[in-house]
């Protein structure tokens, strides 16, 4: 419930918008971004469907390969059981 | 030797050698990286990980539960939630369980969406969580949402259990490590008062295992030099003053109020109500709910987890009659819960 996605913003419809992370597309809320603020094309950390900060795309692949590494080793742990 | 095992070296070079260090995630998706990855066991032997009240499921009051269950009995009614509440049982069994009518949703957008499909019923969003989930939850308030969707709030403030957490003696934390994407909306300033009133390490970090052991190395350089400060290794995404537009919306819709967190007790300006002027939106008022006396469940000791004064190991029911594919207790349910990491990872 309290993970946050970076997801990249594919269209703006202030305060909604879409955004794309690995070929999903989903509908976002920038409500909790300043108008403006927020644009095409820009990386943001969504929480429960809401872009809750922006940040730059070096740090959004850094999250990804976080989670990709965790993926792995629940799968490990799956595996094991 | 790559970073990791840097960090990891150092971390052993700093530890103090003549005592016990615990130091203290209050983050589900922390305590998620550090049981995965296995950094448990790369630490030294006198410095414990212990994992906090990271699990908003596990802290929602049984009261608010059993009361989200007789409503979705009533015919006019379809109660939505987070998926993870659904399952987090109680004296008169889970939402799942015991519930009529009742959807799961991943975002608030959906409660809308819903509430648009049903004009002819009562849509109660459910909405549990830290400061994460409540300020997606008044951002759709601000975007103005449908005369028949009502909020049931069970929010919590992470700070005011942090509190508690280090007034309490028996539990005795050297350092916290702070919740990256909570201290995203309320900013890394708003854990100073851990350094500076109770003098105790406070490092913001993010959710990798590398950023979170450059957190555990920043606490024990903090403890070696005799200095308690907040700091913060996950800056690329947390400023000092956090989401200010957030905080407003947060602030224009909800006050804060004396609220029980389950199997700790009420903890006075810890949790969230809907402000009076927006009554006619709070579950709570309208369909004028009672507050149900909560039950202990037998054996279970999700309280003591949750205030770090137990592992899960420590209860009697854990991997027996407690297991993610029936829990007994709420620290089971939810993959932020202490005892679902441990079940998996132990």
């Amino acid at each position: 419930m309290c993970v946050g996605v970076p997801m990249q913003v594919v269209e703006i419809n202030y305060p909604s918008g879409v955004a794309e992370a690995r070929g999903v597309k989903r509908n976002i809320g920038l409500q909790l971004l300043p108008e403006g603020d927020v644009n095409i094309g820009d990386h943001v950390i969504v929480h429960v469907g809401f872009a809750i900060e922006k940040v730059d795309e070096k740090m959004a692949d850094e999250i990804w390969k976080g989670f990709d590494e965790i993926f792995r080793l629940m799968d490990e742990e799956d595996e094991g059981a | 030797m790559n970073k990791s095992e840097n960090l990891i070296k150092h971390i052993h070079s700093l530890v103090p050698k003549d005592r016990k260090v615990k130091i203290m995630n209050v983050c589900g998706s922390h305590e998620h990286t550090i049981a995965f990855s296995g950094m448990r066991s790369l630490m030294p032997q006198n410095l414990e990980l212990i994992p906090g009240p990271g699990c908003p499921v596990c802290v929602c009051p049984e009261s608010d539960i059993i009361n989200a269950i007789k409503l979705s009995k009533r015919d006019d009614v379809i109660l939505v939630t987070y998926g993870d509440m659904l399952r987090v049982p109680t004296q008169q069994g889970s939402i799942r369980a015991e519930g009529k009518n009742f959807r799961m949703i991943t975002s608030p957008f959906e409660a809308i969406a819903i509430a648009k499909n049903h004009s002819d019923k009562k849509i109660i969003f459910f909405s549990i969580g830290f400061e994460t989930t409540t300020a997606p939850t008044a951002a759709i308030l601000e975007m103005g949402i449908p005369d028949n969707l009502y909020i049931l709030s069970s929010h919590r403030l992470t700070p005011a259990i942090m509190e508690i957490l280090v007034k309490d003696a028996d539990i005795g934390i050297d350092g916290f490590i702070a919740p990256g994407h909570v201290s995203a909306i309320v900013g890394s300033n708003a854990w100073n008062v851990f350094s500076e009133k109770y003098g105790i390490p406070t490092v913001v970090a993010g959710f990798e295992a590398e950023n979170l052991l450059l957190g555990i190395v920043d606490i024990l350089r903090q403890i070696k030099e005799g200095i308690a400060e907040t700091t913060n290794v996950y800056s690329n995404v947390v400023r000092p003053e956090g989401n200010t537009q957030a905080q407003r919306i947060m602030h224009k819709y909800f006050e804060v109020s004396n609220v029980n967190w389950r199997g700790i007790g009420y903890i006075p300006d810890s949790g969230l109500e809907l402000k009076s002027e927006y009554s006619a939106r709070d579950a709570r008022k309208v369909f004028e709910l009672k507050e149900v006396k909560e039950e202990k469940i037998p054996g279970c000791i999700c309280g003591e987890v949750i205030l770090g004064k137990a592992y899960p190991s420590k209860c009697k029911l854990f991997k027996k009659a407690c297991t993610p594919q029936s829990p007994t207790g709420p620290c089971m349910v939810s993959q932020e819960g202490s005892c679902n990491i441990w079940y998996k990872t132990n």
